[in-house]
């Protein structure tokens, strides 16, 4: 093991902790960008450090063709090569190939696909990724889990998730750098309590320096997805981190946050940059919206970042309909929301605020009241009183 | 540029020392419109650029981007490129809208032909250029914050130039730029016009090459007699994942960067050559936008640092030996490409060390 986990602070179920990698120290909970190609699209260094990103995300599928593991390797490691002096984290390679691979096969092995690069079948193994994961150097590495989407019935589920126990014995046995980099397993299961108990013990088992909470978000419906994200939480160790992979939605991390779960990743924040939205507040704000076309207000009047201060809504709508830059800019002020909603959430859980700040985003995101149900059932759940944001509960008042 | 430099925030403008910034009244007045960015408070403040902006006239890129524009005494017609109907660009609009987006020199509507075309046409649009300059003046709201600078037409004839030189310095103009180059003329006729018509130009009023260009260009202008400079070429080239370094360009696409671990060029001290290296930059150019940022970033950087070494190797008295060391540099086996050893001559600079094809005059 490699990190350290302190919890600092705790609301009910959602906790506020000290998490000491290798490369940094960081506050959770926390967002990590994902940075696919070795890089956070439209940041630099310096920006990511301004806007205090923690941990970054890297995909072992795309590294691994590009440049390569073993070149990566030899330039002295990822964090070297991108000259990111705070945390890495590296994902398995297998999600990836799953999902841009339309080819790929999942057997016992381990995943078989065809190279994208000259079409020769190829095979990823748990040792394979493991290796690649040692040699890229990140902080943390991920298992090679057998994922399956959440909509997915029969006994296929079960079958991922005895193979992804499996697994997780050839990764821990592969794993050649467990003083300096830290390997977590992933709980399967699909939406079924029965397999998602069994594979969260199994795991626990092992005595892994962390969990993640994986195979959500594939399309389940929003109240089965709190629901598993609260069991698997609640089954695993109080003392280390819980990463719920693929999320997400500023939304999503506050519940999540309030059922336990400490770490999150996803594509999302930068992905709608590209597409003229901004993260707000209210929700979202579309840039490319006319009305944005002479409205002189920041983006958001309560962000201090550097896209806040210093360029108006009519600037950026004018760059986002015909300029990389508007994508840029966008990019930089979601991420910068995106660490700013991570502090929040530690802060308020350390200062003993945490309902209030809850009751503030929600209120925030739904001024009618109008707050999805299963953000109730999920509140209700975490022991998070917010009656006084939804029109739904006029019976129980702050 | 739209309002934005690709690639960089104003923050990384003003680190690298970028003192000047050129917008495209074209595709500013399209998009997203001389009336808004007037309402805004002009694109200084729409922009929140803090340091100085210059606008071009808008002609220059009709003529380039819309096959179907034409020229006429009234002006510039052209196509809408939003709904096809026919439009004008005359002096008055041009100037009228550099007026709303409130930059610091603004240029005149010339008529401008590229230096290839032979024949009454270019005669005809440099004296069309001195008519309108006089409809630019008289359009002009804000002599007072916005400086108005004529643009010297004239093809390739000398006598034409001298004409248009003339003209323009009779009406006593803030600046004056050198326009209609960089259209295809070799590279011996290109010096010859900066030549002439920097020596036609007063002495204390700035001088503009429009268009130029690459750093060798640069160079040899600035030894003629030329203060300012305007091209897409660094940026651009970025985007082809070329960067400038001083021996010439670098390519990060090429195999040989992807194990490379020196920066793009040890003695530049900019934010990517401080913390990137060769492999990491060859590894996104081949396949992500940040490479094209980060080179562009080092790019601008290249020509913000080449601009003040001239600045300073003139102040300094070293500005023989600046270009001594920047011939060098890209020409190590001292083939300096002749129109440079002409051009050197008369501006009077001695660069025979550096050439092997001047073995006779040695320093």
């Amino acid at each position: 093991m490699a990190l350290r986990f302190e919890v600092v602070g705790r609301f009910n179920r959602a906790r506020a902790a000290q998490l000491t990698l290798p490369h940094f120290v960081c506050q959770t909970p926390l967002f990590m960008p994902v940075g696919t190609q070795g890089t956070i699209k439209g940041l630099t260094n310096n920006q990511l450090e301004d806007i205090g990103c923690q941990i970054i995300l890297g995909n072992t599928y795309h590294l691994a063709l590009r440049p390569g593991a073993d070149l990566i390797d030899d330039l002295g490691g990822l964090h070297k090569f991108m000259n990111w002096k705070r945390a890495l984290l590296t994902d398995s390679g297998g999600f990836q190939m799953v999902s841009l691979l339309h080819l790929a096969d999942i057997t016992e092995k381990g995943v078989t696909f065809q190279s994208p690069v000259d079409g020769k079948p190829m095979l990823l193994t748990p040792e394979e990724s493991i290796q690649i994961q040692n040699k890229i150097g990140a902080d943390i590495i991920m298992a090679l889990d057998d994922v399956v989407k959440t909509t997915t019935t029969g006994p296929r589920v079960e079958e991922a998730m005895y193979r992804t126990l499996r697994w997780i014995d050839r990764c821990i046995a592969a794993h050649q750098k467990p003083d300096v980099q830290n390997l977590f397993g992933i709980v399967q299961g699909g939406l079924d309590p029965v397999l998602r108990d069994i594979c969260a013990r199994g795991l626990v088992e092992r005595n892994l320096a962390g969990y993640a909470i994986g195979g959500l978000l594939g399309g389940e419906d929003k109240d089965s997805f709190w629901r598993v994200v609260a069991q698997c939480a609640a089954a695993l160790p109080e003392n280390k981190p819980r990463y719920v992979m693929g999320v997400g939605y500023p939304l999503d991390i506050v519940v999540c946050s309030a059922l336990g779960a400490d770490m999150y990743d996803c594509v999302y924040p930068t992905r709608t940059a590209r597409f003229g939205t901004a993260l707000v507040p209210e929700g979202v704000l579309k840039l490319k919206h006319k009305v944005m076309a002479s409205d002189e207000r920041p983006i958001d009047p309560t962000c201090s970042c550097m896209v806040c201060k210093n360029y108006t809504r009519a600037y950026i709508h004018c760059l986002v309909t015909k300029d990389a830059m508007g994508s840029q800019l966008l990019s930089y002020h979601n991420l910068s929301y995106m660490m700013r909603l991570s502090r929040d959430l530690h802060m308020s859980i350390v200062e003993g605020c945490f309902p209030q700040f809850v009751q503030g985003f929600l209120r925030a995101q739904f001024p009618k009241g109008d707050v999805p149900k299963w953000v109730c059932n999920a509140m209700e759940v975490a022991g998070i009183d917010i009656s006084a944001c939804c029109v739904l509960h006029p019976s129980s008042q702050n």
